[in-house]
């Protein structure tokens, strides 16, 4: 089944508007095994550590893209105020 | 008058039109099911309220160029100025890779994938990066890889990796290569220290590798073993976005960024000019402001505090970099620090010449302020006056511009170098050739200095 899909998504490239090319998918499967495991480890961890210091669990703030980029507070003078 | 906007073809899920000046996009039947998503999952209304994708109004669907394949039309909040990554600082290229990423991380929150992860889907607006490419995001189909994977580390991570690993200017190989650097040139020009650093070794050097070693040959099944679920794209994800975070550029301390401490002014006579420009700039009242050679942007500044959007070229990677630093820190809204060489500007760009825009195309504005410039353009560039000012008077109405003598110390030192071929750089040369396409409106010395600030008006 997975295979299916994975074809289906390099043949079907039709789907997509840009190449994903071949070799970029491979390593990102590759990638996406390696690193999955690392987000499963880290959720586990975080349980871990949530149980043990009776914390609640944090969200994930750091990944918000509202991080880099604040809304601005709505009083901003705008322009020739 | 409907104008096609040339660079809008790739994606046939809708383009770019403007009519009367002003901007829509036409949604494509086919992008229907995606579209509709987009707006009612509730990933639109998020990303827009934190000003992190571009706000849009739908329009009349009468207005649809291509009417028999539309399914709405929409009319996107415009930005003050479009740039360009190779225009950009370091930080400014890698504040646009976190706002890419964490855009693609959220959408993936709301079932949606994005379907590209093109640096040319960023513009800075009021100060910060902004995704201004409502087409994007398409629906998240289980199992399957990030499309836009090879484009994120073309656009993003290889220019990135090789400013801070190699040299700050090879940004500029973004200009040659208009989707991105080629994977395989950018892990041949890192140093071999960078295959120690798990990111880079991964998703450049190793990524540049399976490119080659899979190139034009038919992938067996026992290749493609597996499909990546959404923990492991989060997992992807998150490394890229460590990675990014992780990439720093040494201090860029260059020609520019110690110029204010160092130049020919004292503090007193500084504050002066600033409030000489200031006084020609609410005279001339412009809507957009281009300052040329603007430096870390101190009197661009003197616009931009006014509420006037105002854009900072400088051909200094150090200095602009330190400008969208301060940009940042204070919040500000009305300045956008760009690299131009002005020597050379940003030519026109891709597919028929028109996919980017020269940076005179982006002109005219109101006011155009060249400070401390003139000498490096026609003694440093041996442009003749008068094609100096036939170049200004195409880019703006209003030109205000610093005269620095020859007897002035910053251009004594150019000339110490070489022999002064430039009988006709003087006062009295400036104003002859400069007339042939201004008046003069105002001239005054500037105290404390040899230097003269002239307003000009195009004729």
């Amino acid at each position: 089944m997975n295979n299916l899909i994975i074809h289906a998504f390099i043949r079907g490239a039709a789907q997509n508007y840009l190449d994903p090319s071949s070799g970029s998918i491979i390593i990102q499967l590759i990638l996406g095994a390696v690193l999955g495991l690392g987000v499963v480890v880290r959720v586990f961890w975080k349980k871990i550590k949530a149980f043990f210091t009776r914390n609640r669990i944090e969200p994930d703030v750091v990944l918000d893209p509202t991080t880099i980029v604040e809304v601005p507070s709505s009083n901003y003078s705008e322009r020739n105020e | 008058m409907v104008e096609k906007v040339r660079g809008s073809f790739r994606d046939p899920s809708g383009f770019i039109f403007a009519v009367d000046g002003q901007l829509f996009r036409q949604i494509n039947e086919k992008y229907r099911e995606d579209y509709d998503l987009l707006m009612n999952s509730g990933l639109y209304d998020q990303l827009t309220k934190s000003k992190t994708l571009v706000s849009h109004k739908e329009a009349d669907l009468a207005l649809a160029p291509r009417a028999e394949i539309a399914y709405k039309v929409i009319q996107p909040g415009v930005v003050d100025f479009i740039s360009y990554p190779y225009e950009w600082c370091f930080n400014q290229l890698k504040d646009a890779a976190i706002l890419t990423l964490s855009i693609a991380r959220r959408a993936l929150e709301f079932d949606m994938s994005l379907k590209d992860a093109s640096a040319y889907n960023i513009q800075f607006h009021h100060g910060r990066p902004i995704f201004i490419d409502t087409l994007s995001f398409e629906k998240y189909q289980e199992g399957l890889p990030w499309v836009a994977y090879k484009q994120f580390c073309q656009h993003f991570l290889a220019p990135l990796a090789l400013m801070a690993h190699t040299d700050i200017r090879l940004v500029q190989l973004l200009k040659v290569y208009i989707d991105g650097i080629p994977l395989d040139l950018a892990s041949e020009l890192l140093p071999a220290g960078t295959k120690l650093n798990f990111g880079l070794a991964t998703h450049i050097h190793l990524h540049a590798k399976s490119q080659q070693r899979y190139a034009n040959k038919e992938i067996s099944q026992d290749d493609m073993r597996g499909h990546i679920s959404k923990s492991q794209l989060n997992g992807l994800f998150d490394n890229l976005l460590s990675t990014v975070r992780g990439l720093k550029v040494k201090t860029i301390a260059t020609e520019w960024t110690d110029y204010y401490q160092n130049n020919n002014y004292t503090q007193a006579s500084f504050e002066e000019k600033r409030s000489l420009v200031k006084s020609l700039i609410e005279k001339v009242n412009p809507k957009l402001v281009w300052d040329l050679g603007g430096n870390i942007g101190e009197f661009s500044r003197a616009a931009s505090g006014m509420g006037i959007p105002t854009v900072c070229f400088d051909i200094d990677p150090g200095a602009v970099q330190q400008n969208y630093d301060l940009v940042k820190k204070n919040k500000e809204k009305f300045m956008l620090p760009l690299l131009m060489d002005l020597t050379n500007p940003s030519p026109a760009l891709g597919w028929h010449n028109a996919e980017r825009d020269s940076m005179q195309a982006r002109g005219p504005v109101d006011l155009v302020m060249a400070l401390a410039l003139i000498h490096h353009l026609a003694i440093s560039n041996n442009v003749p006056l008068f094609d100096v000012a036939d170049y200004f008077a195409e880019l703006g109405d209003y030109l205000i511009l610093e005269f620095v003598p020859k007897s002035d110390s910053q251009v004594k030192k150019l000339l110490t170098s070489r022999k002064d071929i430039f009988p006709g750089y003087s006062l009295e040369g400036f104003r002859i050739a400069f007339s042939s396409r201004f008046e003069i409106i105002s001239e005054e010395k500037v105290p404390g200095s040899e230097r003269t600030l002239f307003l000009l008006k195009k004729k």
